[in-house]
């Protein structure tokens, strides 16, 4: 890896503390839109909270996770901490996922944050609803779980190019010497 | 894979879920009362939640105008109808009513009992996110005096009771939810009498239901249900809502009523709270 100069480390701090005020920014954004009015809302903070988990290690991850699920909590009126854990575990398993075996291509990212939107909403509607069996529960199911389920799986397009946007300016790009290129194509082709 | 599982990064983090959810488990406890880092988020963002609903409001008010057309129409059509008749007995009335403020009508909550101890005037922040039963949060809490299982009503009808309690923000569960259950008695003839208790299907319109009624009942369309205030959560001879329709429980044991609340429970912008009634049951009592 190639040294970085005194200049290039400061942009590059600089870069990193705007990108992360942008995504807590857009964090908090969505919190207070699915907090207001009275129509159903996607749960926004979810696929932020995969968003950046997709770029990042996994304690910036669980962080943001837990983050984005206490938001969920307070503005679903769920139990406290209940969310926080849901996502915390998929954040880590996203960052590990896109560590280990997939690319940051848009179709992965939409596959898992239709798979976590899917559980998270899934789960919200067992225990919250058909776990005390009222009558024609099946009905939030059908009107309300999908509903924002779909919105949400809708709204992460967005999202992810608002994110890809940022990731785009402000990421740290890995710098190779002209030493370690060659060294990395002649191992490519062996 | 393997590797992360033995690393010790994978310990902090099984860690920090531990710690996740022991603040669950804490929540659990707290019997009504909010943890204090969720009293502290929701201190923080309640200026935002309040501005950004205010302005979500107006929105969806506009679009509703488009896309309910149709049954605007139909309720225009009706409500001119409604509106010419009494126009016609009611001229003087109305002029006096349209001047009456917001407040002025949480005062004569006051005046007509003078048993209740009522909190300042709260505005609702917002209402719960993709809640079926249209649960929402006031700017008032447990600083104000507001206490869990609290009456929160308006000058109309009750609207339901306080849940959770952060030191300035409180959620309210509302009559249209499953999980409230209330003694009502029928303002017209005190032998009708039954549980207002909300479901699935009848919260999608608004109402809520009224349950175990006799079947040698004497209701009809229309009668209004208060409060029996028998089981000292709720304050006696408070206006819940109207009868809209009677039909059999589908066990066809006993009748059950759908009934339309006095307050619009979905488009709510202030409620008030009855932090104390006689008759109030008291936590001893509840022990």
């Amino acid at each position: 890896m190639r040294i970085k100069t005194t200049r290039e480390q400061r942009i590059l701090y600089i870069k990193t503390t705007i990108r992360w005020i942008l995504y807590y920014f857009l964090i908090f954004s969505g919190f207070v839109i699915m907090t207001s009015g009275t129509w159903y809302k996607p749960i926004l903070v979810l696929p932020m909270a995969l968003a950046v988990s997709m770029n990042n290690n996994q304690y910036a991850s669980v962080l943001t996770g837990a983050l984005c699920g206490f938001l969920i909590d307070i503005s679903c009126g769920k139990l406290f901490g209940y969310n926080a854990v849901l996502l915390s575990v998929f954040c880590i398993l996203t960052s590990l996922l896109f560590e280990l075996y997939l690319k940051h291509k848009f179709l992965n990212y939409m596959m898992i944050t239709a798979a976590a939107s899917y559980i998270q909403c899934f789960l919200d509607y067992k225990f919250y609803y058909e776990m005390w069996g009222y009558a024609n529960v099946e009905r939030i199911f059908s009107q309300i779980t999908l509903r924002v389920w779909i919105y949400t799986v809708i709204s992460s397009v967005f999202i992810y190019l608002i994110f890809s946007l940022i990731n785009h300016f402000l990421m740290p790009k890995t710098h190779f010497t002209i030493e370690e290129a060659i060294s990395t194509r002649s191992q490519q082709n062996n | 894979m393997r590797e992360f599982i033995k690393s010790t990064r994978f310990k902090i983090l099984l860690a920090f879920l531990a710690f996740l959810i022991g603040i669950m488990i804490y929540a659990v406890t707290k019997g009504g009362y909010s943890v204090s880092g969720s009293s502290f988020i929701n201190t923080i963002t309640k200026p935002f939640r309040r501005a950004a609903n205010s302005i979500s409001m107006g929105i969806e008010k506009k679009l509703d105008i488009f896309s309910d057309s149709d049954s605007y129409y139909e309720e225009n059509q009706l409500l001119r109808k409604e509106n010419s008749d009494l126009k016609k007995k009611l001229s003087d009335y109305n002029a006096i009513k349209s001047e009456n403020e917001e407040l002025r009508k949480f005062f004569t909550i006051k005046e007509e009992h003078e048993d209740f101890v009522l909190s300042q005037p709260c505005d609702v922040i917002g209402y719960v996110t993709n809640d079926p039963f249209r649960s929402f949060t006031i700017d008032k809490g447990s600083a104000d005096g507001i206490k869990p299982d609290c009456p929160v009503v308006t000058a109309e009808g009750l609207v339901g009771i306080t849940v959770e309690v952060s030191e300035h923000v409180s959620t309210v569960r509302t009559v249209l939810s499953p999980d409230l259950s209330i003694a009502a008695i029928c303002s017209a003839s005190i032998a009708d009498y039954g549980i207002i208790e909300g479901s699935v299907l009848a919260a999608e319109k608004g109402y809520t239901l009224l349950k175990h009624i006799s079947p040698k009942h004497k209701l009809r369309t229309g009668d209004l249900m208060i409060t029996s205030g028998s089981s000292g959560l709720v304050p006696k001879d408070y206006p819940i809502g109207t009868i809209k329709s009677i039909d059999l429980d589908s066990n066809g044991l006993s009748v059950i009523a759908e009934i339309e609340p006095c307050t619009d429970i979905t488009r709510l912008t202030s409620v008030i709270v009855i932090t104390d009634f006689s008759g109030k049951r008291s936590d001893s009592d509840e022990d």
